[in-house]
């Protein structure tokens, strides 16, 4: 069984306009009228927990959630074939906005909420439920940012919890609760690198400053990590080497980005969890993210159409085992 | 028809330590009119519901009446509930749980459902931790044919 963890997920609602009106317009023009718009349940473990049903793997999302939204992302979970088990909290889950121009989706206007605040007597809750799932539990997904209140180390403590249990960690988050949680070692790391350009103090402005990063993740006992380099790249370490992930796709083919980014490392952990070589893992990742990407729904759920995409992937060893 | 392809996919329980506010706090917002109660490793031990609830709080005679005329005053059962507030559940709790297993057929999750007059079951797994409950809605859905009825 797998678990993710999504403590401040997210509706996420997405709106596609043929024209935006923005800036200096007249009475007349000020409303932009959406073509399109649609409401999924969204956050880094939600997206993955998705695209892990999809896959046929059974799964858990977990998390916080609270008021109407709340009940917005339990509902489209279950409806996706996610098993449930979020605590509630009063205020309202938190609602993210995605604006798509027509010919400029891939610049889209991304407006997120903080989320509502939560307690400790909520977060201790949430631990002993998740302590509960350890004994039917083989890996966590530990997704996304923390909501206001929730103290930076709690990832390292779910960790730590995870391991001790014999379960494996997959992280993805940023700044300091990513910096800490990255002392439990978990085994498939993918920093969030959209606010903070710099990983154990290196800016990761080049591919080698990128390799180091990674590098210095690894050697702190992480398994895997995945920094992404440019869009449709990515650089992959671990002890045993170093890998360049690219794609024939441009980034102007890009439909909506929106949760591209966690189908990549569902992909990544979906083929780890079949026992699949690195280099397949990675391909898959990619090119379930890159399908991701190209279609205007948020998660891909076509393995033949991934399968077929991989073979379009490079994935390149560019560096040998970190000792 | 299995119980596993027709149940709703949550877990949303309660530990037996678990104040009494707290479950009603957790009833209200998960819009659930019952919970089951599990232990650390998940296993099912027990069910309430908010009738269990309304009984602890009302006086011991209340059964034997034919109205709740006979309530004194809405107050008095305010006090009540404000006194067993922080008590723990499993004071109240069902211990004898009706419950299916996910293996189960359809008709036993029906039969139950309909015989005994309960909202929804829990399901367990083969070593009895939770993993869903079907409800009667689900059972109402799948008997209709689980079509879209707008389509």
């Amino acid at each position: 069984m797998i678990v993710t963890v999504t403590l401040n997920p997210a509706v996420d609602k997405v709106y596609w306009v043929d024209r935006l009106k923005i800036g200096r317009v007249t009475q007349e023009e000020f409303l932009t009228r959406a073509s399109r718009s649609a409401t999924t349940a969204g956050g880094k473990g939600v997206n993955m927990s998705v695209f892990l049903s999809r896959m046929g793997l059974e799964n858990v999302a977990m998390g916080f959630v609270g008021g109407h939204t709340g009940h917005v992302v339990v509902r489209d979970l279950r409806d996706k074939g996610v098993t449930t088990n979020f605590v509630w909290v009063r205020g309202e889950t938190r609602t993210n906005v995605t604006v798509l121009e027509k010919g400029r989706e891939n610049v889209p206007i991304l407006i997120n909420e903080s989320g509502s605040p939560v307690g400790s007597i909520e977060l201790e809750r949430f631990i002993r439920r998740f302590r509960r799932m350890m004994s039917r539990t083989s890996w966590v997904v530990l997704g996304g940012s923390l909501p206001p209140g929730v103290p930076d180390d709690t990832y390292l403590r779910l960790a730590t919890i995870a391991h001790d249990a014999g379960a494996h960690v997959t992280l993805t988050a940023g700044g300091e609760a990513l910096s800490l949680a990255l002392t439990a070692c978990p085994d498939l790391v993918k920093p969030d690198t959209r606010e903070h350009r710099t990983l154990q103090g290196i800016a990761l402005d080049s591919r080698d400053a990128i390799i180091s990063a990674g590098r210095s993740i690894v050697t702190c006992g992480a398994g895997m990590v995945i920094i992404s380099h440019e869009v449709t790249g990515d650089i992959a370490v671990s002890k045993e080497g170093v890998w360049e992930l690219r794609s024939r796709l441009p980034t102007s083919a890009f439909k909506n980005l929106v949760g591209a980014d966690d189908v990549f490392l569902a992909g990544i952990l979906y083929k780890t969890i079949k026992e699949a070589p690195v280099e397949e893992a990675l391909r898959f990742g990619l090119a379930a993210g890159l399908l991701s990407a190209e279609s205007d729904e948020k998660v891909c759920r076509d393995l033949d159409k991934i399968e077929r995409e991989t073979a379009s992937i490079t994935v390149e060893r560019v560096g040998g085992g970190s000792q | 028809m299995k119980v596993r392809e027709i149940m709703t996919k949550d877990l949303t329980a309660v530990e037996r330590d678990v104040p009494v506010r707290e479950l009603i706090f957790i009833l209200e917002n998960a819009e659930m009119p019952n919970m089951p109660v599990v232990d650390e490793d998940g296993k099912l031990i027990g069910f309430i519901s908010e009738k269990d609830l309304i009984r602890a709080a009302l006086p011991g005679y209340f059964e034997m009446l034919h109205s709740a005329s006979f309530i004194p005053d809405m107050n008095q059962l305010a006090r009540k509930l404000a006194q067993i507030a922080d008590n723990p559940i499993e004071k109240y709790m069902h211990r004898d749980v009706l419950y299916v297993t996910e293996e189960d057929d359809d008709l036993r999750a029906a039969d139950l459902i309909i015989r005994k007059g309960v909202k929804n079951l829990p399901v367990v797994d083969a070593q009895g931790r939770l993993i869903g409950r079907v409800r009667r809605i689900d059972l109402l859905r799948h008997l209709s044919g689980d079509d879209d009825p707008l389509a």
